[in-house]
């Protein structure tokens, strides 16, 4: 090889600024701004304030489960029952609204975070795959709503609770309120904490963690009462919006918000993420819905696009040369 | 088969992997190509193989020009070639494996005829008297024994020429000897056998002729016997070994006593052992896979749980239920695999250097102090990194095992425990890695070192203490002046 030969490639390389690399990393931002263009131009309405504040509502519920979904993904590990997690803890919330008021948000939580550490105790110290472990109790959490509901929908009727959990100060919902401050306390949790190394650690391999002395059992413990805690929110959050707590309340959540973590750019195989790219992951997937919806598309279409959606994000996000087995 | 390279030269990128290195292998010998990693012993061997193509430079097998494309190219001029990696499927069977990738041949209307599949892998092994049965399950067979369903596999092809780089990286000493009495059968039916290793044990045993390479150059090719162990590694390290490779030893070692063992089973159902490790101290431990030596340290460590027994670390009571248990009592294990046990490949060269004992303040991540910590590891250590935030995956081998070493002293241990730590690490960073061992030594860190290197139990500790069968069999007080071959006297 002559010398210009060799020089061709790195004179390439250096002057092609967005390469592969960029365009993994900035695909769901680049998503989401194509898709907000889209829809801008195909609706007059979807830019309007209203709307957005629309799209921040629907938003909150399936941002606050997927910040729990992004420890757990990080961590390696994956959590199905979050759906059920929320129906229960917005059947416990819409139970203790009429006696407890606005203070419904502590039993709600307690809740959530009870669920969520029976999964991580199962998961770590029972050493069951987290997949299965969830699967289970997500019929298992599932089935407690529905026998205590016996199908029927439980309303709230407290007036301090709606206006507290689903009113607006300012024109901007307070549910959209409470997930920025979730946003903001889940980011400190993942990106400056201890804990929120020891995740990673152990996402990027458990064994290694383990024996390097980082305490395994006990940090999937937090993960998954950490998850649960969040759901505890989301679920009483949902039932403020819906006025009452329903047995099909947050059913399939687990899925979306498994759909907006990867989309947004965090690999399934663990060990990397961010909150940033959930928060992108959860954008799109509302948007991709809201979107649909105002533009008038057929609903039984919706569904297709939002699997294509899905499929292409990863396609283009997923660093292949991290993950050496692709399952 | 008489194969010639002349003038090869491959670079990647402004690297040279290699520059103008010519070689010739002859046919019924055994020629050894050695150096340090990136000497460019692998790409050699990936060029006469067809996985890599050289930008210079000409090949010809018996006069005739050879320019293979792809690895199959190369196979039909009668090359076989054998990896570092097990490529061994465990869910098939040997006689599969042996066939792994040609199994289309032994069909029949689309069904597998297991008998002539089962026959004819028989044969191959039996062709360099490896003693292996097809029925034998694979779990029951050694590493050793795995590799030679490999050489049967490259040797499925019927080639003139066989490859091996770094073949016996993965093996304990009485596996590499298989693999060697397998080069030894191929020599003697007049092939031509090349093999590249770290270990210049495997090359004074077995090669007829070796080339050293360093930085993609080639230093010289000597006959056997023509140059002494310490004079290859000069000339592989291109400075004076004469020193040889090890520090020197502690004058004295009376320090209070660090680890106490006293009747722990290393394995459950075998006699207890009882064992002291001074501050200060590097004691080796020496025996056959599953004699006791990783268990040992397993237990010690936290891993697994001893049968019975007590463990004192210092003067305190040290029975770990989990590894975090005995990194926060201030022992450090560095295991024997550092791929699957010791790095986070994904993460960064301070996410690794600094996991075991983060410096944190309260639930807080210390950066600074982190990236402090992890300069200072790896100032200490010689790591060849531009910067503490570069990905792990971008070091090579030798710094690999630095880092792990890197990880276990960033926590500050007061015990170390040490699983094979120069395993497929070069003579330099072998150097190196001996040197900071001795250094932490001298500021008191004891150490229990098992290893499949007997050479660096000898050359390296205060004590070595031979386990058989879950016993210590033998204690050597004076591990420089014993030999190799008395330990594995000890030890079988």
């Amino acid at each position: 090889m002559t010398p210009a030969d060799v020089q061709a490639p790195a004179s390439e390389q250096g002057g092609r600024r967005f390469g592969r690399e960029e365009a993994r990393r900035f695909f769901p931002i680049l998503l989401l701004a194509v898709l907000a263009a889209a829809f801008a131009l195909t609706s007059s309405r979807f830019l309007q304030f209203n709307n957005l504040m629309i799209v921040a509502q629907q938003a909150v519920v399936l941002l606050v489960s997927a910040l729990g979904m992004t420890f757990v993904i990080i961590a390696g590990s994956i959590d199905l029952s979050v759906g059920a997690i929320v129906a229960l803890s917005a059947l416990v919330a819409a139970q203790t609204s009429a006696s407890l008021g606005v203070f419904a948000v502590a039993p709600a939580c307690l809740m959530g975070l009870l669920s969520g550490l029976v999964n991580g105790v199962v998961v770590a110290k029972g050493k069951v795959p987290s997949f299965i472990v969830t699967l289970g109790t997500m019929v298992v959490y599932r089935g407690i709503v529905l026998y205590f509901t016996r199908g029927a929908p439980i309303s709230i009727e407290d007036d301090a609770f709606l206006d507290v959990y689903s009113g607006r100060s300012f024109s901007i919902p307070h549910s959209a309120m409470i997930a920025v401050g979730l946003i903001a306390v889940t980011a400190i949790v993942l990106n400056l904490t201890v804990f929120g190394r020891e995740v990673r650690a152990i996402g990027g391999g458990e064994r290694i963690a383990f024996l390097t002395g980082i305490n395994v059992q006990r940090v999937k413990i937090a993960v998954f009462g950490l998850v649960g805690l969040l759901c505890g929110m989301a679920g009483l959050l949902q039932a403020a919006r819906a006025m009452a707590a329903t047995a099909q309340l947050g059913e399939g959540l687990e899925l979306d918000a498994i759909a907006a973590v990867v989309v947004g750019g965090t690999p399934l195989t663990g060990g990397v993420g961010s909150i940033q790219g959930t928060i992108l992951g959860t954008l799109i997937i509302t948007i991709l819905s809201n979107g649909m919806n105002i533009s008038g598309l057929d609903p039984y279409f919706q569904n297709i696009v939002k699997g294509l959606v899905l499929i292409l994000s990863v396609f283009v996000t997923i660093d292949r040369k991290k993950i050496g087995i692709i399952k | 088969m008489q194969i010639v390279a002349t003038n090869i030269s491959r670079a990647y990128g402004n690297t040279k992997a290699l520059a103008d290195v010519s070689i010739t292998l002859r046919g019924g010998a055994i020629h050894a190509l050695v150096g340090e990693n990136g000497a460019g012993k692998s790409t050699l061997l990936k060029i006469l193989g067809g996985t890599e193509r050289p930008d210079a430079g000409a090949i010809t097998i018996d006069g005739e020009p050879y320019a293979p494309q792809s690895l199959n190219e190369a196979i039909s001029c009668g090359i076989g070639l054998v990896f570092q990696e097990i490529t061994i499927n465990p869910s098939l069977t040997v006689a599969e494996n042996v066939f792994a990738g040609q199994l289309r041949r032994f069909r029949r209307g689309g069904l597998l005829t297991e008998k002539t599949l089962a026959g004819k892998a028989q044969e191959l092994l039996d062709s360099f008297s490896a003693n292996i049965s097809v029925r034998r399950p694979l779990s029951s067979l050694d590493l050793g024994q795995w590799k030679c369903i490999e050489i049967a596999r490259a040797l499925s092809t019927r080639p003139q020429a066989v490859f091996f780089d770094e073949s016996t990286a993965f093996l304990n000493h009485r596996e590499v000897e298989v693999v060697l009495n397998a080069f030894r059968a191929l020599k003697a039916q007049g092939l031509t056998v090349a093999f590249v290793s770290h270990h210049l044990a495997e090359v004074g045993a077995v090669a007829d002729r070796l080339t050293i390479l360093k930085d993609g150059r080639k230093v010289g090719d000597f006959e056997a016997g023509e140059l002494d162990r310490e004079q290859i590694q000069s000339r592989m390290v291109g400075r004076d070994m004469s020193e040889g490779m090890y520090p020197p030893r502690a004058e004295r070692l009376d320090g209070p006593p660090a680890l106490t063992l006293t009747n722990v089973a290393a394995i459950p159902r075998l006699a207890p052992l009882s064992l002291t490790l001074r501050e200060g101290e590097i004691v080796g431990v020496a025996g056959l896979k599953g004699a006791g030596g990783e268990r040992l340290l397993e237990i010690v460590a936290g891993v697994e749980r001893p049968s019975g027994g007590e463990i004192r670390i210092g003067p305190l009571l040290g029975a770990a239920r989990a590894p975090s248990e005995s990194w926060a009592k201030g022992v450090a294990y560095l295991p024997g695999d550092r791929a699957a046990e010791g790095l986070i490949a994904g993460a960064s060269v301070l996410d690794n250097l600094v996991m075991a004992r983060p410096p944190r303040q309260g639930p807080w991540f210390d950066r600074r102090r982190a990236l402090e910590l992890a300069t200072e590891m790896i100032r200490r250590l010689r790591i060849k990194t531009s910067s503490a935030k570069d990905p792990t995956s971008s070091l090579s081998g030798g710094n690999l095992q630095k880092l792990v070493l890197g990880k276990c002293l960033a926590a500050n241990p007061r015990i170390l425990l040490l699983n094979n730590p120069t395993r497929g690490v070069d003579v330099g960073a072998r150097f190196e890695i001996y040197r900071s061992l001795r250094e932490s030594a001298m500021k008191g860190l004891a150490m229990l070192v098992v290893s499949e290197d007997l050479n660096e139990l000898i050359g390296l500790t205060d004590r070595i203490l031979v386990m058989r069968a879950g016993v210590v069999a033998a204690e050597i007080d004076d591990p420089s002046s014993a030999s190799e071959d008395a330990l594995i006297r000890h030890m079988t």
